[in-house]
């Protein structure tokens, strides 16, 4: 009766590895670590209750798993594993555990792990199967349970079907998914709820019901529900496809650079931000056609394309500038006033699916806003968003973010600190504008990030001595002085070929 | 004279000091009002490199600070001339690029971060600044009033004939090549005036300068011969001419052919000859003046006539030889058509279609000039009243820049210097003449100002017993401080109409960028429209990197720069077949031009239409030099003719001729067009004309992108059909229309191949 047998998908770390030479699948990660092949997680926890919520109202699903587990296990124990493929954990980002029954509590400690096989030669495979290490502040006492709230999204996960479709077309998109949360431990209770953009699911995966469960998935609006369902081994798998409408834009930024400068002298932050965009809607069947575009906007229909990019700014952010690789673009408003600084830029063209767009943007700010002198010695701290892309309501992901947060010339005992997943973080020194050593600059990294995460803190502390502060001013001084005494000395000279006597 | 505070400063040592500091200050407001009145562009618009040419430059630039100079030297371009490519290295004048890859680096060294863009941009303004600065010493060589050198500077730093070369944005040759020009003549006057070598290896250095930056340069390689010659036919011979001559010469020369696309021109073109020509001439002047010193006078006459006799029928002889060999290059279509202003329309249509190349209207001199156009024969005037070595020089320069001139409108720039020094010239000798001038003692009279000293009572008494009444004033004329005020505040009136002139010019005139269009909006606030940067970047982000785009060959160098692709014909225009090509292509009927494009692997076609905006430099309107550059090269295949109706008339509405509505560029620009208007209101607004409501079929392209206010159109070409019909019937088919029974009589037309 049931096509699939809950205890075919057990575990099988062999069945498919992923060779670095092959695939670009995994991508190395500073934070990850390697284990042997022969690692498998003890199955010192089961789930006593789970609850999937995959919402799919934006352009990437984000993904939340509420578990209460319970310490079967004779000791305390504190380390919890969930298990993803190769390819989720590629594209998987912002991976944060909480304590359901403590928000307030700080995110728990996570790691990644990569199951390494140790095959032929000098060939670096990894096992399909890869785990997330939850760290839990306090060891779970033996029978105890707690409730935790794990929430992750995915990247470049949706892909629209048809993969072309006419300029007023509708989109459809493409997901897939398990309807047992995928997991290391036995789950006793388990139910995956499934949230689409609207109503218009025109396929999707039918579970038929079995004892106890009735037939999958239970609609209840936008809202799909599969299960509840009685114990499921660890590792079961029960594939659902979904196919559901979303007219709008999947927008991939594929790297994004953003430099803060600091100066001291001038009181003023400087941010500039450089997109690499690509939209990865379903691509146009046949050419663009602007007739039809320019009889469209006056009703403006739900487009894939990109028309507008909006910043929301802090207020006080002045001198926006919105440019690309041939200049500045002049579509684009600044509204500013005492309660919003509102950037509202729009690309030189509709972007639509398949279609680039790189720009860079920038503006200035008064640095008062962001930057304290500790009281006391020469240390300040600057607290600035990690991130300030656009905020639209199709939200937007990110693969690749490097921040470089630029210091004063001078600046030393550099710290940082921000709840951002990050993957790498250095300072280096960056010289510009008539520096003689270069100015401090923190250079963080951080991958498949999504605009979730917008309005996350990054704070940095750091000494800046009064001296470093007159360098340049002192270093200029000099050489100009040096060189009016140079042409001083030169002009002196007596370079003539005639006789000194006549 | 009572003594005043400010005394002290004005006199002795302290007062050459204060002179020299106030005579730089005033230089350096020059400098920087002729910067500050170029900026209007970047200030209303933004830092942009300007029309087509700069466009090609920056990207040169671009490709020298990347990939270092010896790349640069070296560079073939395949991504222009498509299929052929283009030794650009090797046929580009390298200074301009040379001279901001040098600033970029000098500034990088001082780790002062500063795009190459700007530096391009604004290169030309802060030349201009060094080219008031030039004018300053070559007139000061001219005059010894002090205010003429810097009147020089101030007309030259506003005038707009050498504005309209060189506001910011516009990185072109002529940017920092009038500079060189002007310095060069500098050099070459104090070279003529000392006798001196090294001002005359100075003047040969910066003309190899000149020559590494702009094709201009042969009008230094002329004048300085023939202001040579001038002085020879005086009489005016003498060991300082010959030194300075000699010097420049040699070492100009050689400098000159260091730079590749020059090479061996100074030896072998016909425009180099005079050059040489005078050289040789300057030796045999030395020689028989070395005789004359040594052989009676008597025998010297014989012996002089022979031997001009001689040498004029060896060198004569040799040259008609020589360009009849073919070793000295025959004159190019460029040059005759600066003696006859119709023969490049007649030969050379390519030449004739650049609105540049045109013969100067009348008014133009006057937009150019102003005040300065009538003020130049007096200043002419006034050097023919010390007519030293270097005055003659201004009369040579004047007479043929006046002339050229008046051939091409470009070459306005070449005259602008020498007005601007004739006028300044003219203006201080009158300031000069009543500002400064003493009012004379008259006869019996001890003084006649206020405040001095004598009893001028009784000789006023005795003064007006005799004579006319008018003349028992004792001043009259020029020397009355009424005369000088009204002249002086005449004069400060037109030096102010004229700034205000300039200034317009330059705002309204010259400071377009034409890559972006302004309008206003209802409410009287800027609308920019960008549609060809729209298009351009569009081009470069959404198709494959080496997608071959034709297009007209004024838009090659932008596509070139802003969408970074291969283009088939571009602004430089080496090869009128190539270019022909285009134009068959784009006036053919698609049948034919279909071939074309595939034989050329075009991918997209970039067309231009004016028509929704009633922007008028379109395609459409610069169709019939296409037409008329194709007929040049297939005259059986491309008629002009059939593209004007019976009566005449260059027509695009239901009237327009077959061979016009079949043409490729015809169906391309009004392709779907008239799908934006309600049925019978389908309108072309530069042409202001109805247009039929059934637009044009394209069976061989398809539309791909259009920009927001259709200015660009780009079409892709399509491939070959899968099924093996012809694109014609596939089209067709698509259509669903019903195959015609009717057997063709013709196959497609084929494209000679020759």
């Amino acid at each position: 009766m049931r096509p699939l047998a809950i205890a075919t998908a057990v575990l099988s770390f062999a069945s498919a590895a992923v060779c670095v030479e092959k695939g670009n699948l995994t991508k190395p990660l500073t934070s990850k670590l390697i284990l042997p092949s022969t690692f498998r997680p003890a199955q010192n926890f089961k789930n006593a209750n789970l609850v999937h919520i995959i919402n799919l109202e934006k352009s990437y699903p984000k993904e939340s798993i509420n578990v209460v587990i319970e310490n079967v296990a004779s000791t305390p124990q504190d380390e919890y594993f969930i298990p993803f493929t190769s390819q989720q954990m590629a594209t998987i980002g912002g991976l944060e555990v909480k304590d359901r029954k403590n928000p307030e509590s700080p995110l728990f400690e996570v790691e990644a792990f990569i199951i390494y096989l140790p095959l032929t030669g000098t060939n670096r495979c990894y096992s399909d199967t890869q785990f997330y290490r939850i760290h839990l502040p306090e060891p779970l006492a033996p029978k105890a349970q707690q409730t935790l709230g794990i929430s992750f999204y995915y990247l470049s996960a949706l892909n629209p079907l048809p993969a072309t479709i006419a300029q007023a077309d509708k989109q459809y998109l493409v997901y897939t998914l398990s309807a047992y949360c995928q997991s290391a431990y036995d789950t006793l209770k388990q139910k995956t709820e499934v949230k689409f953009p609207s109503t218009t699911v025109p396929e999707y995966t039918i579970v038929p019901g079995t004892k106890g469960s009735p037939e999958s998935p239970q609609k209840q609006g936008s809202k799909f529900t599969y299960g509840s369902y009685g114990e499921v081994p660890a590792g079961a798998v029960e594939p659902v496809k979904v196919r559901y409408e979303f007219t709008k834009p999947l927008i991939h930024v594929s790297e994004l650079e953003r430099d803060i400068e600091v100066s001291h002298w001038g009181g003023n932050i400087a941010f500039e931000e450089r997109y690499i965009m690509t939209n990865r809607a379903a691509n146009l069947s046949k050419q663009f056609s602007r007739v039809e575009w320019a009889s469209q906007t006056y009703y403006n229909p739900p487009s894939t394309a990109v028309k507008e990019l909006r910043f929301p700014l802090r207020v006080g952010s002045l001198e926006p500038y919105f440019t690309d690789v041939i200049g500045n673009v002049s579509t684009s408003r600044f509204r500013s006033n005492r309660r919003e600084a509102n950037l509202e830029i729009k690309p030189r063209y509709p972007v639509f699916g398949g279609w680039n767009y790189p720009f860079r943007v920038g503006w200035n700010a008064d640095l008062k806003k962001y930057l304290r002198k500790l009281s006391g010695g020469e240390g300040y701290v600057l607290n600035v968003p990690f991130l300030e892309g656009p905020k639209q309501p199709e939200g937007i992901e990110y693969e690749h973010i490097e921040l470089r947060v630029i210091l004063p010339e001078g600046a030393e005992n550099v710290q940082y600190s921000t709840t951002v997943p990050l993957v790498s973080a250095s300072t280096s020194l960056h010289r510009t504008f008539m520096d003689t050593t270069g100015r401090t600059a923190l250079t963080l990294t951080a991958i498949n990030i999504v605009d979730d995460l917008r309005d996350r803190e990054l704070i940095v502390t750091y000494d800046y001595p009064l001296l470093a502060g007159f360098r340049k001013p002192l270093v200029i001084f000099v050489t100009i002085l040096s060189l009016f005494a140079a042409a001083w000395g030169i002009g002196s000279l007596d370079v003539t070929i005639k006789n000194k006597r006549s | 004279m009572a003594e005043t505070v400010a005394d002290p400063f004005f006199k002795g040592n302290t007062g050459r000091n204060t002179r020299g500091i106030l005579r730089l200050s005033i230089l350096v407001l020059i400098a920087a009002a002729a910067i500050a009145s170029r900026l209007f562009s970047v200030i209303r618009f933004e830092s942009i490199i300007h029309e087509f040419d700069p466009w090609f430059n920056f990207r040169a630039t671009k490709y020298l600070v990347s990939n270092g100079f010896y790349d640069f030297w070296d560079w073939f371009d395949d991504r222009t001339w498509h299929p052929l490519g283009r030794v650009t290295g090797g046929t580009l004048y390298p200074g301009l690029m040379v001279t901001s890859g040098a600033i970029y680096h000098a500034l990088r060294a001082l780790t002062i971060p500063v795009d190459i863009r700007n530096i391009c941009v604004l290169l030309a303004p802060g030349f201009s600044g060094l080219t008031a600065f030039a004018t300053y010493l070559f007139t000061n060589e001219m005059s010894t009033s002090p205010s003429a050198g810097l009147l020089a500077a101030a007309f030259m730093g506003i005038a707009p004939g050498y504005i309209s070369r060189s506001v910011a944005g516009s990185y072109d040759n002529e940017a920092i090549a009038i500079f060189l020009l002007v310095f060069t003549f500098y050099l070459w006057i104090k070279a003529v005036k000392l006798g001196s070598a090294m001002w005359g290896a100075l003047c040969a250095l910066f003309y190899g300068y000149m020559v590494s930056a702009w094709g201009g340069y042969v009008f230094i390689t002329n004048l300085i011969p023939l202001h040579v010659f001038v002085l020879v036919c005086m009489g005016r011979f003498s060991p300082r001419l010959y030194v300075s001559y000699c010097t420049w010469y040699a070492l100009g020369t050689l400098a000159s052919m260091q730079i590749p696309f020059v090479g061996f021109l100074p030896i072998r073109s016909s425009e180099h000859m005079s050059a040489l020509g005078v050289f040789g001439l300057l030796q045999l002047v030395g020689f028989v003046e070395f005789v004359r010193s040594g052989v009676p006078s008597k025998q010297f006459g014989t012996l002089l006539r022979g031997f001009v006799l001689l040498v004029f029928g060896i060198s004569f002889g040799g040259l008609v030889l020589l360009t009849v060999s073919g070793v000295i290059a025959p004159w190019t279509g460029r040059f005759y058509s600066l003696w006859d202003t119709g023969y490049a329309k007649i030969h050379i249509p390519i030449i004739a279609s650049v609105s540049e190349h045109q013969p100067t209207a009348w008014p133009a001199y006057f937009f150019d000039l102003n005040l300065l156009i009538w003020l130049f024969p007096a200043g002419v005037y006034l050097c023919f009243q010390k007519l030293a070595d270097e005055q003659v020089f201004v009369v040579v320069y004047s007479i043929l820049a006046s002339y050229f001139s008046g051939v091409m409108v470009r070459l306005m720039l070449t005259l602008t210097p020498i007005v601007c020094v004739a006028a300044a010239l003219a203006v201080s000798s009158l300031l000069d003449t009543y500002l400064l001038l003493k009012s004379p003692e008259y006869p019996g009279d001890s003084a006649t100002e206020a405040g001095s000293n004598g009893t001028p009572a009784p000789s006023k008494k005795a003064a007006k017993q005799d004579g006319l009444r008018s003349m028992r004033q004792p001043l009259v004329g020029i020397y009355t401080t009424f005369s000088k005020m009204s002249v002086v505040s005449a004069l400060t009136s037109y030096l102010l109409i004229f700034v205000l002139h300039c200034t317009w010019v330059t705002s309204n005139a010259y400071s377009s960028p034409s890559v972006v269009l302004a309008s206003r909006m209802p409410d009287g606030s800027q609308h920019i429209i960008d549609d060809y940067r729209e298009a351009y970047q569009w081009l470069r982000q959404n198709t494959a990197e080496d997608a071959k785009i034709m297009s007209w060959w004024d838009y090659g160098y932008q596509i070139g720069g802003m969408a970074d692709r291969p283009t088939l014909v571009d602004n430089n225009t080496w090869n009128n077949t190539h270019i022909a090509t285009v134009g068959k292509a784009m006036s053919s009927r698609e049948e034919v031009s279909y071939p074309i494009m595939r034989q050329h692997e075009v991918d997209y076609v970039l067309v231009v239409f004016g028509g929704l905006l009633g922007y008028s430099g379109d395609d459409i309107n610069k169709f019939l030099w296409m037409v008329r550059i194709a007929e040049g090269i297939w005259p059986d295949e491309v008629k002009e003719r059939d593209f004007f109706t019976d009566r005449g008339e260059y027509r695009v509405d239901e009237g327009a001729t077959e061979t016009m509505k079949n043409s490729l560029m015809y169906k391309m620009s009004y392709y779907n067009y008239c799908t934006l208007f309600p049925p019978g209101q389908c309108q072309d607004r530069v042409r202001g004309v109805k247009l039929p409501d059934v637009g044009p079929t394209l069976n061989t392209v398809e539309e791909a992108f259009t920009s927001e206010n259709w200015i660009i159109r780009i079409f892709k070409v399509k491939d070959l059909d899968n099924a093996g019909r012809d694109l014609a019937s596939a089209a067709s088919f698509e259509r669903g229309n019903k195959k015609k029974k009717t057997i063709k009589k013709r196959g497609p037309k084929v494209l000679r191949v020759e």
